[in-house]
């Protein structure tokens, strides 16, 4: 008696579906709407973090030494730079490592090459590439250097500034945010508002038949869970509809990214396939709640039972 | 079966609908309930079914006080009186077999059940043969007698019909009221409510006569007085 009542709630949930298709799909509409802005600020979130790790990956000091400076002071400076907390990796490059990536650097430039052709000695010292744990604790690294009895050896010191980059990637990405979850508010009310409309239109067109349940004995909850199966239905039809869309989105931002940032490390694709449950159980359960939320006021002004 | 006792019943802000009903209605009695159009007789009604709730007074139904009804009792309150209108209340989109399903349905009887149940009530109406045609299809008298079907689904102690052959011809009319007398005859008590007439002089039943909201007379075998 329940499965078959359960069953005749979805079958009259599923016909009032179908029987307002144009207010459905507007409903189904917003709500994907809803769904994809909600998505498009996980993307931004999720790429502007990876975009962050990426520079600061990226950011180290050059130490460039001198070209008399031979081998052993050059490991003397590096293993009293390995005793200093902040850091986290030297990597050495030998004199001829340096002068072959000067090379490769200027392969174009033949007059640098020909004057490199007619030098007897390696004109490039050694350099070491320094790593620090964090990113802040550069500009102390480079004072420690200055003041240190090696800053004689050095030729010069080469800290490229990401925290400027990183500030703006920052900052746009706050921007797109803010762009993103003032759509996704606004999406969010609309939605919740045609939900309610749907509702109550729904229980408009099937006042004759609740005229009628009333009439012959059915219990409230028969005559109200249609519509809530409706409302839920919307939820789950949306969500499907979304992650449809979602995917060639994300496929088609994904070389976008990897060419912006000039590594294939990230893949976003990937982030949304490991969070798949998180990210879609998540939204499609708020968005569910949401949905009954709305259709229980509605049914309550609307459904005097 | 039905006792009404000291009933008045007020719509806000000031319609005063009924009266000070006293009323007692026996099982398996015929009860015409007759009057001019605005006395009250469909407040009765609602009170009954539990549609209005009376502002003042008791009223208890086959030995069940419903005066304060709760909402969830309110179905099994309804399963136990089948209820008819003028207007039939029918589905037009829905085959009288559609139709009365729906009420089973809608009471979550199971399809087996349903499919057993029909085809007893269509023959009580004499409408066996005609589960697929839809309302538009059939007479007014034929439409009625889907409606009064679909009311003896659950078995009702209790039939009321609010003013059923207000919308039906002479022919019709005897029809519905041959087969309200038949489904009295098998132990059903059945409240009409009506303005007509020769129908209620025609079948020598009790007939209280209401007036602004008050009963002016009850008479065992009556006539239409007014
Ligand atoms: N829901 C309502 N709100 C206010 N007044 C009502 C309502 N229903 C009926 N009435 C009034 O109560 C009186 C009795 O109505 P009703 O019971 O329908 O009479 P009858 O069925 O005898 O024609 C009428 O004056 C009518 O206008
Ligand atoms: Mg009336």
């Amino acid at each position: 008696m329940i499965s078959s009542s359960i069953f005749r709630i979805i079958l009259f949930a599923w016909q009032s579906f179908w029987r307002n298709i144009w207010l459905s799909i507007v409903t189904i509409t917003i709500i994907v709407l809803t769904f994809i802005s909600i998505n498009f600020l996980i993307t931004v979130n999720v790429v502007s973090d990876a975009a962050i790790n990426i520079v600061k990956d990226k950011v180290d000091i050059s130490v460039y030494f001198r070209p008399d400076i031979t081998e052993p002071q050059v490991d003397e400076v590096q293993t009293y730079l390995s005793s200093l907390t902040q850091i986290k990796e030297i990597n050495y490059i030998s004199q001829q490592e340096a002068l072959e990536k000067f090379r490769q650097a200027h392969r174009e430039d033949q007059v640098i090459i020909e004057s490199l052709e007619e030098l007897e000695t390696n004109p490039i010292g050694a350099t070491l590439q320094i790593r620090a744990k964090n990113i802040d604790d550069y500009p102390e690294i480079i004072s420690i250097l200055d003041n240190s009895k090696y800053n004689d050896l050095i030729l010069d010191k080469n800290f490229d500034d990401n925290q400027a980059y990183i500030g703006k990637i920052k900052e746009f990405s706050d921007n797109i945010r803010k762009v993103g979850l003032f759509s996704l508010g606004v999406f969010a009310i609309i939605a919740l508002l045609i939900v309610f409309n749907t509702i109550r239109v729904a229980i408009y067109t099937h006042r004759e038949e609740i005229g009628v349940m009333k009439l012959v004995g059915a219990t409230n909850w028969f005559i109200r869970s249609p519509f809530l199966v409706e409302a839920v239905f919307y939820g789950v039809v949306s969500c499907v509809i979304a992650i449809i869309i979602i995917y060639p989105l994300l496929n088609f931002i994904q070389p976008h990214i990897n060419s912006f940032f000039l590594t294939e490390e990230f893949n976003v694709i990937n982030y949304f396939n490991q969070n798949f449950w998180k990210i879609f159980g998540l939204e499609i359960l708020v968005i569910i709640f949401l949905n009954i939320i709305t259709s229980v006021v509605a049914i309550r002004r609307y459904l005097k039972v | 079966m039905i006792i009404f006792k000291n009933i008045s019943k007020i719509y806000p802000p000031n319609v005063v609908a009924l009266k000070n009903i006293n009323l007692h209605i026996k099982p398996k009695e015929f009860v015409s309930i007759v009057g001019r159009s605005g006395t009250g007789k469909t407040t009765l009604v609602k009170i009954l079914t539990a549609e209005e709730s009376s502002t003042k007074g008791r009223i208890i139904v086959g030995g069940w006080d419903i005066t304060y009804i709760k909402p969830r009792e309110i179905p099994v309150l309804r399963r136990q009186i089948g209820v008819v209108f003028q207007d039939f209340k029918l589905l037009a989109k829905k085959t009288v077999f559609e139709n009365i399903a729906f009420a089973l349905q809608a009471c979550g009887t199971d399809q087996q059940k349903i499919k057993e149940i029909i085809p007893q009530v269509l023959k009580i109406v004499s409408l066996t043969g005609k589960e697929n045609r839809y309302p538009i299809q059939l007479s007014g008298g034929e439409q009625q007698r889907v409606a009064i079907a679909r009311a003896l689904v659950h078995r009702p102690k209790i039939l009321v019909a609010d003013e059923p052959t207000g919308n039906l011809d002479s022919i019709n009319t005897q029809e519905i009221m041959d087969l309200l007398l038949k489904i009295n005859e098998f132990g059903t008590t059945v409240v009409l409510v009506s303005h007509n007439k020769e129908v209620i002089n025609s079948i020598n039943k009790r007939v209280i006569t209401i007036d602004n909201g008050e009963i002016i007379s009850d008479q065992k075998i009556g006539k239409y007085l007014l």
